[in-house]
């Protein structure tokens, strides 16, 4: 029995900087949703889905990287699999802050594309991992 | 953004130095100086938009416009790069009103103001309570005085003499009018305003009860202008024509109203002045009056509240006879007499200038003026002395001289503390050499000095008379030898003069630092 692990270094590393960063993304779109609100005319029923979009991703993040974690450090391929269920419902909220938001400025997209791309790689890493612990 | 040009005003004809004018050919661009308009752009806050760029190129022989479209980019991170809002930039158009949403728009914006929380708007007028019913209707100062249908309405000309008849009496506010109205004989009797129902028609609002207007007296005026009181003024007298005159005209009202001390009104009463119009007059003139009076008071003009004003009558009267001053506590009124109204009066100055021709004219001494007036008399050998001095007396100090003046402008009769005695002083001219003759002596002049001081508060002094003293000069009359005349001046004056002392201030006393040891501070010590 080698004693190689199974676990993915490569994505505990970017499990971790992705929540770091989650908290960053979280705190400045909502900074930048008030700001809009008190800039532009923005009324209640096109800041409501907003708010609540950015809400369930943030709602939706905190299980996602916590069975990623999980999953990664025991080698348990279900865990694993649930999280990249999850990064699926993660990344169409992302692109509908991206795309289909009331106002999209510059730093919304800036931030957007960034969560994406770590989301894709997230879940490119999180795959061969499976693909590692099953086989 | 190309199309756009915002100062382009003017259609069809090119606008000066306005350089996105499409109707400006080449040669007026080569008059411009400067473009008015420099940048057509949209919103800049997007990231990227295109912008119409004028400019005039002066270097150029002749100078000529340039056009340019491109694109300007907002640097900032927080461009709008997309927005997925359609009114997002631009301003609200406003809803149509629609059958269906009329109400609702109504309700929105059908006040006087918009509220952004039209609830809020509702519950104000809600709390509002309906005017109590029980409550007595009272009035205030100015107030117009209401009635059935309207208001009480006084007559008066507006703009022009032309009579307006919307002018509102207000309560308290003693007004007299006079206005012209164009009258026809033909049609007298269907102009309103010339007949008595029209003014005594509607109730006056008041308490619980509305005040009918009674009819107080009528009096008839001629044509040549006397007056007759008809009796039977309870038979309401309409206009008509009768021998080409139209007859119970309307040429005067005048209203009293009787209020109580908290304003409400107990009775109304109105005395007509009724005329004949006769053909050719096309118009006449309407006097009208209104008065109001407290009721269980005699109607007596004030002179100020509290102190005197300037130009108003001087109130003086007499102490009634058997009742000893000041010690007496139930006073009855001072009969108020010197002429009707209770005021001092002075010698008026006639055209003749004759003291015994005068005729008692008199005038009031009005608060704060000055006044001097005379008369001249001729002095013949045949006047016997004494009675000519009882006629001049009687000449300068009038048939009733009063006693007592009002040292303020309301004091009432009943407070006799108020009332300032006047003081009587006698000079007599008396030439030493003449005294072993029995000198005649007549009294020359009069001369009232009114003495008032400032009272009350700095910042609204009332006037208080202090001191009135009257000083009758008398000078020897010499003996004329038969056949001689002389001529004498009288004269009689008023001075007010004023001698208030000057105005101490008062300050608050300071507040006083009370610092004390407690009493065993230096204790081992002591």
């Amino acid at each position: 029995n080698n004693s190689s692990q199974l676990s993915s270094l490569p994505l505990q590393i970017l499990l971790y900087v992705n929540g770091v960063y989650y908290i960053f993304y979280f705190l400045a779109t909502l900074a930048m949703i008030i700001y809009k609100s008190q800039v532009f005319s923005y009324p209640d029923d096109f800041l409501a889905p907003d708010l609540t979009v950015l809400f369930l991703m943030a709602i939706l993040e905190v299980p996602r990287l916590y069975l990623g974690f999980k999953g990664n450090l025991t080698e348990a391929e279900a865990p694993l699999g649930l999280s990249l269920g999850l990064t699926v419902g993660s990344v169409v909220l992302c692109v509908y802050l991206l795309l289909w938001q009331t106002y999209v400025l510059w730093a919304d997209m800036l931030l957007n594309a960034a969560l994406l791309s770590a989301y894709g790689l997230e879940s490119g890493l999180k795959v061969m991992a499976i693909a590692a612990f099953v086989s | 953004v190309a199309e756009l040009c915002v100062c382009d005003l003017l259609v069809a004809q090119c606008d000066v130095n306005c350089c996105c004018d499409p109707d400006c050919s080449a040669d007026d661009f080569s008059l411009f100086t400067t473009c008015s308009v420099p940048v057509v752009t949209g919103d800049s806050q997007l990231c990227s938009q295109k912008a119409a760029v004028y400019s005039l190129d002066v270097e150029a022989n002749p100078p000529e416009r340039i056009f340019k479209l491109i694109d300007q980019v907002n640097p900032s991170i927080f461009c709008i790069r997309a927005t997925n809002y359609k009114q997002a930039l631009y301003l609200k158009s406003p809803e149509i009103p629609t059958p269906e949403n009329f109400d609702r728009l109504l309700d929105k914006f059908g006040g006087a103001t918009f509220s952004a929380e039209p609830d809020s708007w509702n519950l104000d007028t809600d709390a509002q309570n309906p005017p109590d019913a029980n409550e007595t209707y009272r009035y205030e100062y100015g107030v117009p005085v209401q009635t059935e249908d309207a208001f009480l309405r006084l007559p008066s000309p507006v703009v022009s003499s032309w009579c307006s008849d919307e002018n509102p009496a207000a309560f308290l506010v003693n007004q007299a009018t006079k206005c012209i109205r164009s009258v026809s004989v033909e049609k007298c009797d269907s102009i309103q305003a010339l007949s008595m129902l029209f003014y005594i028609n509607s109730s006056i609002l008041a308490s619980v009860f509305q005040v009918n207007i009674t009819v107080q007296s009528i009096v008839a005026q001629s044509l040549s202008g006397t007056r007759t009181l008809l009796s039977g003024s309870d038979v309401l007298r309409l206009p008509m024509v009768l021998d080409g005159l139209c007859i119970n005209a309307v040429l005067g009202v005048n209203y009293h109203i009787t209020h109580t001390d908290t304003g409400e009104i107990i009775e109304a009463a109105a005395a007509f002045v009724l005329g004949a119009i006769s053909k050719e007059a096309l118009s006449i003139e309407q006097s009208f009056e209104i008065s109001f009076t407290q009721e269980n008071t005699q109607p007596v003009p004030l002179s100020g509240n509290p102190g005197y004003v300037v130009g108003l009558p001087v109130r003086a009267g007499f102490r009634p006879q058997g009742y000893p001053f000041p010690a007496a506590f139930l006073f009855a009124a001072l009969a108020l007499s010197s002429n009707k109204h209770g005021q001092l009066t002075i010698l008026q100055s006639t055209s003749t200038q004759d003291c015994l021709a005068a005729q008692g004219a008199r005038a009031p001494v009005l608060f704060g003026y000055n006044m001097i007036s005379g008369c001249k008399l001729r002095i013949t050998a045949a006047m016997k002395c004494q009675p000519l001095a009882q006629t001049l007396l009687d000449v300068l100090k009038g048939q009733s001289f009063p006693e007592y003046v009002a040292s303020f402008g309301n004091s009432q009769a009943q407070d006799v503390l108020d009332w300032v005695p006047i003081t009587q002083l006698h000079i007599s001219e008396q030439m030493i050499s003449n005294t072993l003759q029995s000198s005649c002596q007549i009294p020359v002049s009069l001369g009232i000095e009114v003495k008032w001081t400032k009272y009350g508060s700095l910042v609204n002094p009332q006037a208080r008379i202090v001191n009135v003293t009257a000083t009758i000069t008398s000078t020897t009359l010499k003996q004329l030898p038969s056949g001689r005349e002389r001529i004498i001046p009288i004269t009689s004056s008023v001075v007010f003069t004023d001698i208030s002392s000057p105005a101490e201030p008062s300050y608050k006393a300071w507040p006083t630092i009370n610092i004390k040891l407690p009493f065993d501070f230096f204790y081992p010590f002591v």
